[in-house]
């Protein structure tokens, strides 16, 4: 398995493994490894938005949508501390990857539930 | 079955928490001291009740408030109230009447209910910012559980700050002393918490955990003991070994250290987190241990007893595996991966409280070393003062001869002026500026200090400023 610390937010918040691009993710609903590329035609999911009404994430392109519960119950597992993710990826230890930066979505930025209530 | 209506849990906020925390903190044992450090008395403990109503333990502290008078103030009630599960003896036992009286009230149901009472809204209090601080998500199994503990065994371990403050200090051996008596809590009463753990029937990994507690406590021969060992390393040094000697130097974040683990080990809903920050700790002692051991005979060449430590790097070698291989897996085989995010939370929230014990650390040493510096600035803060450029909020004060303002800090910069009569302000262990009349201090946000006044009165003013810099412009 592959164990890989990147940012939450600024520099070095996006983490590539064999192409895909990850991110971690803050919804209200909780926050989570997003796989940061829409598996509809790649569109850029870190962009998405929450739906107001439901725990649902939906792609800027086409507008496919996926579950939040899912991504926190069943997504890549994850540990946040400050302004640092620790990720266990499936790869195998010593998988290449690098580190990039990409912008969140407000509804991906935002303030978690603790914050809020 | 007839109704008994809800069930209502326990809740103490508000005024009540107020005078509860009051009421608590009002005992006899908990006065101010005459003296800045205890004698042989490990049942007296100051917890300035006088200030208590000021404060507001009904909210959780934030991160950037973590170092304020709040917290120390709460660091030193949960230790006193987690501390009376612990047997203690003054070392001269307890054949003075006033002694006995002391440890009667110490463990009396009282004390200890009206303790408990106060418990719980003083860790949401100071720990409930971890909430915020750490957060797991995701499917984690016992597979990518181990993959993620086992990084820690290859990462590079570097000096701590402290151990930079102390090699860096102008008065090395005080820091390394002020140093020492910040691990007196933990260490004399060794794996107390850990013994929290070690009560029950929960299978296999019981048995693991005692074999941990078994290496701590020397197995049974009393001069292997690992509190022995550590007061020698303190004898050596000429400090004393009388619990709680010390009380006062204490900062709060090295009370947060240990309390963290009582924590844990009081509430057993959080067991898990245990397992997390124990194999923390168990993995990344051994080198602690090899770095102190060197600090210490490079500060106390020749003198400094160090077994304590490189004992530890014998004995503590093989805890970190064993915390993993024999209490950790075996657990989350018994109880499943649900308890998992637990595990993984303890282990980075314990890294979290080190970080701030670390940094708290490092700058009460500069605040020490500082002291001649802080004593200068008093000129041109006093004069921003006086010319009016800056205004604020001034309490004046007459304090007779030997009165002792017990150690505090402030959750602001302030300024100290003598107007009359002479002070010995004290910035931490062994280190102090004597302040005159028409002199003073700056006084820095967070940093722990105390004083007393060494003429017949002394009239001073404390201002607080705020944040000095901006006097200086
Ligand atoms: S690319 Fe995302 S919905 Fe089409």
């Amino acid at each position: 398995m592959l164990v890989l610390s990147f940012a939450v937010s600024g520099a070095g918040n996006c983490v590539t493994v064999e192409d895909m691009p990850y991110v971690y993710a803050r919804s209200r609903l909780g926050s989570f490894v997003l796989p940061a590329r829409c598996p509809h035609r790649g569109g850029p999911l870190h962009l998405a938005t929450v739906e107001p009404d439901r725990a649902r994430l939906v792609c800027p392109w086409h507008e496919r949508a996926s579950s939040v519960r899912r991504a926190l119950s069943s997504g890549v597992p994850v540990v946040r501390n400050g302004n640092r993710a620790t990720a266990v990826f499936p790869h195998d230890a010593g998988t290449p990857h690098h580190l990039t930066h990409r912008p969140l979505s407000a509804d991906l930025a935002g303030k978690t539930l603790e914050d809020r209530s | 079955m007839s109704n008994v209506g809800p069930y209502r849990p326990f809740e103490l906020g508000g005024a009540d928490l107020r005078e509860a925390v009051k009421r608590y903190t009002s005992n006899p044992l908990y006065l101010d001291n005459e003296e800045w450090e205890n004698d042989d008395n490990p049942y007296r403990r100051q917890l300035r009740p006088q200030v208590v109503e000021h404060l507001d333990f009904d909210r959780v502290l934030g991160r950037d408030e973590i170092l304020d008078y709040e917290n120390l103030a709460a660091q030193r009630i949960l230790t006193t109230i987690y501390e009376t599960d612990l047997v203690f003896f003054p070392k001269s036992g307890l054949s003075d009447p006033a002694k006995w009286a002391d440890f009667t009230n110490f463990y009396s149901s009282s004390n200890r209910v009206l303790g408990e009472m106060v418990r719980p809204a003083l860790e949401r209090h100071v720990f409930g910012f971890l909430d915020t601080e750490v957060e797991v998500s995701g499917k984690w199994t016992k597979d990518s559980l181990e993959a993620f503990l086992r990084t820690l065994e290859d990462r590079p371990q570097e000096p701590s700050k402290p151990e930079s403050a102390i090699r860096n200090s102008s008065d090395p051996e005080r820091a390394a002393r002020m140093w020492l008596i910040q691990f007196a809590p933990d260490f004399l009463s060794e794996a107390s918490p850990m013994i929290r753990n070690a009560l029950g029937y929960y299978g296999e990994a019981q048995s693991e955990w005692f074999k941990v507690i078994i290496d701590e406590y020397g197995y049974g021969v009393h001069d292997t003991k690992h509190s022995k060992l550590f007061e020698r390393t303190l004898e050596s040094v000429g400090l004393r070994t009388d619990v709680h000697h010390y009380w006062q130097y204490y900062l709060s974040s090295s009370l947060m250290m240990n309390n963290y683990f009582h924590y844990l080990g009081k509430n057993h809903e959080l067991f898990f987190r245990y397992l997390g920050a124990l194999y923390y700790t168990e993995t990344t002692l051994v080198d602690f241990c090899r770095r102190a051991d060197e600090l210490l005979r490079h500060v106390f060449p020749g003198t400094v007893d160090t077994q304590y430590f490189t004992e530890h790097v014998h004995i503590d070698q093989h805890h970190g595996r064993m915390a993993l291989e024999k209490i950790i897996l075996p657990v989350v085989e018994a109880c499943g991966e649900a308890v998992i995010p637990e595990i993984v939370r303890g282990f980075e929230e314990f890294q979290v409280i080190a970080e701030i014990a670390d940094e708290d650390f490092a700058r009460q040493i500069a605040w020490m070393d500082g002291g001649p510096r802080n004593k200068e600035l008093h000129a041109p803060v006093w004069e921003a003062i006086q010319s009016g450029r800056v205004s604020a909020p001034v309490a004046h004060i007459v304090e007779p001869h030997g009165e002792l303002s017990n150690t505090h800090c402030h959750n602001g910069d302030e300024l100290c002026h003598i107007v009359s009569g002479t002070m010995r302000f004290v910035s931490g262990f062994n280190s102090f500026q004597i302040l005159e009349a028409g002199e003073g201090t700056v006084i820095n946000r967070n940093r722990l200090h105390g004083a007393i006044i060494e003429s017949d009165e002394c009239v001073y003013e404390i201002h607080s400023v705020g944040d000095y810099e901006k006097c200086l412009s």
